[in-house]
């Protein structure tokens, strides 16, 4: 039974925590928040303070440990489900990680100002999912090349087999030989468009970052932003839509789900698109 | 002629040079006709050549726009100057400063360095004389020491120019 007294008591001890993170001690946070817990066990927070400090001693084991637990008392804390994704990509659990990472984003879209780390989770999260494509889109790549070489083998083969079959030297055999070889470059080159990197079309991309959305929200005008860039534009600039100026009051930005849908569906397909900066 | 002088040079925050990054790509992919720009290793710093569009006043003629970068680009507006020596135009003083709106109290950050050369370029082709600002002198004299265009209360008296 947790009571009154020792709920607050426990309360104590976080706050002693917190003064002991401030200051870099993460050892005494560690055995503060550890006391915390043994008082009252049901305090999501007090796992993940554990947690950050234990992030911050890169004691992977203990942060997913202590997230885990988080997430069993509450389901939804973002700080838990990217910690537990940092902890898990440490420990090269790439997809268990990714997924984790996925979900923090999607719990962090929209929150308020003050917790707001979108771009900081989307960062790790592009370097893990970019990372990932390039280990497939090489190896995708390797396997196209040697079943294009073993295809042009058969075919120098086959035209081989028939010229010596043949006692005269046709143009017409040669030329047609060619062609399947052409088409054959042709069919590999089409595999390999999918890997090629090129440009994101414009409709997902932000017109102030001009990067792939994040976190879009659309204005009264219509116009998709992303959540972070168009509010400091409101708050450093002015209080009106960059694009048609517009007045805006910040309270009318709704998220613009569909388009958050057609950006999953195009980083799925063309994961090269996680590549940060460039 | 001061007009060259660097504006205060704090480096580019992630996000400015991410988005520079993306203008330079999209820039290089798409320049602007009537555009060169002359690339350095300094995203912070673009010179960009200018030539005047055929049938106006300025046809044939090149002149160079110097567009630098503030950190929180672009939720800031870049400062843009012409380098000596500057069109004669009746927005556009002699030290290189140009009275355009959209560089100070009208910049938005949807705006991209290829979006302001049109609209300078648009500004040349519109004007039927090739004769400098009348207050220029006045000005020019005010703007010692290399000071900025962006520190300047413009009045924005006309658009039909």
């Amino acid at each position: 039974m947790v009571t009154a007294a020792t709920s607050a008591m426990a309360e104590r001890l976080k706050e002693d925590g917190n003064s002991c993170f401030k200051k870099e001690r993460f050892g005494a946070a560690i055995d503060a928040y550890t006391e915390a817990i043994a008082l009252s066990p049901k305090v999501p927070a007090y796992w993940t303070n554990r947690a950050l400090c234990h992030m911050k001693r890169k004691d992977w084991t203990r942060v997913e440990e202590d997230c885990r637990k988080a997430i069993q008392l509450v389901h939804n804390s973002f700080k838990a489900h990217y910690m537990l994704g940092l902890a898990l990509l440490q420990r090269e659990q790439y997809t268990a990680g990714v997924k984790e990472l996925q979900r923090a984003l999607d719990l962090g879209r929209g929150a308020d100002p003050t917790g707001y780390m979108v771009e900081e989770i989307w960062e790790e999260l592009a370097k893990a999912k970019y990372m990932e494509w390039e280990l497939v889109s090489a190896k995708r790549s390797w396997e196209l090349n040697s079943l294009k070489e073993t295809c042009e083998a058969a075919l120098n083969q086959q035209r081989a087999l028939d010229m010596s079959q043949t006692e005269e030297y046709s143009d017409e055999g040669y030329s047609s030989h060619t062609e399947r070889l052409k088409a054959l470059d042709l069919v590999f080159e089409k595999a390999a468009e999918e890997d090629k990197p090129t440009e994101v079309p414009d409709y997902l991309c932000c017109n102030i970052t001009l990067e792939i959305f994040r976190d879009p929200v659309v204005s009264p005008s219509g116009v998709t932003y992303e959540r972070a860039a168009i509010l400091e534009h409101l708050n450093k600039v002015g209080k009106f839509d960059p694009l048609t100026r517009e007045k805006i009051d910040p309270s009318k930005l709704v998220p613009n789900l569909a388009i958050k849908e057609a950006v999953a569906a195009y980083l799925e397909k063309h994961a090269w698109a996680y590549k940060m900066g460039c | 002629m001061t007009s060259s002088g660097a504006p205060s040079r704090k480096a580019l925050s992630k996000i400015a040079s991410n988005r520079l990054q993306k203008e330079l790509v999209e820039w290089q992919m798409n320049p602007p006709t009537g555009f060169k720009l002359n690339l350095t290793d300094n995203l912070q710093r673009w010179v960009i050549e200018v030539i005047g569009a055929p049938g106006t006043l300025y046809a044939n003629d090149t002149y160079q726009l110097q567009v630098d970068f503030p950190e929180h680009y672009p939720m800031e507006s870049p400062q843009v100057i012409f380098l000596p020596p500057a069109p004669l135009h009746p927005h556009i003083y002699s030290n290189g400063h140009i009275c355009l709106d959209i560089l100070y109290d009208s910049w938005s950050p949807a705006m991209t360095v290829s979006s302001i050369c049109i609209s300078i370029l648009s500004m040349l082709s519109s004007s039927t004389e090739k004769q400098g600002p009348i207050d220029n002198d006045r000005y020019v004299k005010n703007c010692k020491n290399g000071r900025s265009p962006k520190q300047t209360r413009w009045w924005f008296h006309d658009d039909k120019v």
